[in-house]
């Protein structure tokens, strides 16, 4: 059984360092098409990441003067839910949302000072409809700030849904383009080294070796070039992270902006994975016709 | 000639109304009974054409028959799945008549590559190969590569790498083809050496000057018919000048017609 696996490696480390530019081809297109995917996707997941900070587009945040009195919070809170499309109406008190900030934001900046917070409510609509005409009725509400008195930001809802679909869209055509075309050029190369070693073959064929000793050498190779692609790839999205990061690390200093470390090694193994079980399926494709046994 | 059912012994191979047809109107072989012994020297012999590649290929299982049976060693060739081929080929030693060796290699390592394929370990190819060449008598070109070798060394070289798996029977397609008289007469020795240590071999040729010089069993095939199974004796000095008289006009290779002993 040894015997046969060292043999069947070393064939595939021969048949790999035959063709070597189409190898260069696979490989190359293998990590630029596994770097759009792979990048692709963490953008999509640190966007909509962002995306699950800011309100919903079914809330809204409603903010009183500074001089509102418990009274008037009464007061605001019934009229708002009179309001036809508003679901529900939650009292946010300043003195809870200033302890949240401090716990939040635990820097010298806070310590000291008043508490600046207004009191506020967290608004749930029921139809999105009517949230326009919702909006103008409690801007009209005398005790409503009237500087961002309604904070609702269903456009930058739209903005982020309109960013996350086109990253779909653009992940799924282009990534898959270049995945396809990378699988064309594995497939190629398969069939080139197939055609390299056609000498070998035959004799490995009269003398009765097994299928397997006979086919592995080429799925080993089509998996070697899916993993060498993967790991340029993973490299290429973390070096892509790094330059990210820095280029936005003057808007990214708050406490709440900082991401979490980049997961090299999840995204290593997953990209290596990806890559591997692709050069298998497309080397398994290459060697079906021409390795039959005959 | 007679059907398997007349004998009572197993034979090594036997082909059982076989049928070969390649479309409609193209037969490689049309109803063939044969039966060859463990141990025995059968040619193949008949023009281009005639069904004895595709003999050949039905004993390697290239070729699976339309009708019929093959059978080795009591086991049906035809029905095998693809999966059981290779254990099939590790019974035969099959000889191409391109020789199919590897430019690169040297000798010893186109011997040792088919071995380390079968799955023999280093140790074994060390042991074995030497001993392999010794029996093809290329011991002492076992550092050359095949373009420094003759035509009769480089067949030498693919009947030894035939003789990796040590197998009991020995199938060449025309290992005369590419080589002149005085080699091919050498490669017939060496075959005829290898099946008097008990190896069965089938030889494909359609060179009658050296098939007729072997004092062997001669099949001759003509159109997917056996038209004739026969012993030839020692051919009278007379009848060899003859033959080599008509080998130089060109007109060998027609299998003698007024001998169609057991056809059938």
């Amino acid at each position: 059984m040894f015997n046969r696996i060292e043999f069947v490696i070393s064939e595939a480390l021969k048949a790999f360092s035959r063709n070597r530019m189409m190898t260069v081809a696979a490989v190359t297109t293998v990590a630029v098409s596994l770097f759009l995917l792979g990048g692709l996707s963490y953008a999509y997941y640190r966007i909509d990441s962002y995306a699950k900070t800011i309100p919903g587009k079914f809330r809204m945040l409603v903010y009183l003067r500074d001089e509102a009195t418990q009274k008037d919070v009464q007061q605001v809170a019934s009229q708002i839910r009179s309001i036809p499309g508003v679901a529900s109406v939650a009292w946010i008190p300043k003195d809870k949302a200033w302890l949240k900030w401090k716990a939040d934001h635990p820097t010298a900046l806070t310590e000291g000072i008043d508490n600046p917070l207004p009191e506020g409510f967290r608004v749930i609509l029921s139809d999105l409809k009517k949230s326009d005409a919702v909006v103008a009725s409690i801007k009209a509400i005398p005790m409503v700030a009237p500087e961002n008195g309604v904070l609702y930001m269903r456009q930058e809802q739209n903005m982020v849904d309109g960013l996350l679909a086109r990253l779909r869209l653009v992940g799924i055509s282009v990534g898959g383009v270049l995945l396809a075309i990378a699988g064309i050029l594995i497939y190629n190369a398969i069939r080139l080294t197939v055609l390299s070693r056609r000498v070998e073959i035959r004799i490995m064929q009269l003398v009765g070796a097994s299928r397997p000793t006979v086919y592995v050498p080429f799925l080993i190779e089509g998996m070697l070039q899916g993993v060498i692609g993967a790991v340029i790839a993973s490299g290429l999205v973390f070096g892509a992270y790094q330059g990210f990061e820095t280029a936005i690390s003057p808007i990214a200093s708050l406490p709440q902006n900082q991401p979490a470390a980049f997961p090299y090694l999840p995204v290593l193994g997953f990209l290596a994975g990806a890559g591997a079980l692709y050069g298998i399926l497309c080397s398994t494709l290459a060697i079906r016709a021409p390795l039959k046994y005959r | 000639m007679s059907t398997a059912s007349e004998f009572n012994s197993i034979p090594h191979l036997s082909f059982e109304s076989v049928e070969v047809k390649f479309s409609d109107v193209v037969f490689g072989l049309r109803k063939v009974f044969l039966r060859i012994e463990p141990g025995e020297f059968v040619f193949l012999t008949g023009p281009s054409g005639a069904g004895k590649s595709t003999m050949l290929k039905l004993i390697t299982r290239e070729v699976r028959p339309t009708q019929g049976r093959v059978v080795l060693n009591g086991r049906e060739i035809g029905r095998i799945a693809t999966r059981h081929i290779p254990g099939i080929r590790r019974q035969m030693g099959i000889v191409p008549q391109d020789f199919a060796l590897l430019p690169r290699k040297r000798v010893y390592e186109n011997i040792a590559y088919a071995m380390r394929a079968v799955g023999h370990s280093k140790r074994e190819v060390r042991h074995r190969v030497p001993e392999i060449l010794d029996r093809v008598h290329m011991g002492l070109r076992a550092d050359a590569f095949p373009h420094e070798l003759s035509g009769g060394e480089q067949q030498r070289v693919a009947i030894g790498r035939a003789l990796v798996n040590d197998p009991p029977l020995l199938i060449a397609d025309e290992p005369t083809g590419n080589l002149d008289p005085e080699h091919s007469w050498e490669i017939m020795e060496l075959l005829k050496e290898l099946n008097r240590n008990g190896t069965t071999v089938v030889v494909a040729s359609h060179d009658m000057l050296v098939v007729n010089r072997m004092e062997e069993r001669i099949v001759t095939l003509d159109q997917g018919l056996i038209v004739s199974d026969r012993k030839q004796s020692a051919p009278p000095a007379a009848t060899a000048v003859a033959l080599i008289e008509e080998s130089d006009s060109g007109s060998v290779g027609a299998p003698p017609r007024e001998e169609h002993a057991g056809v059938q």
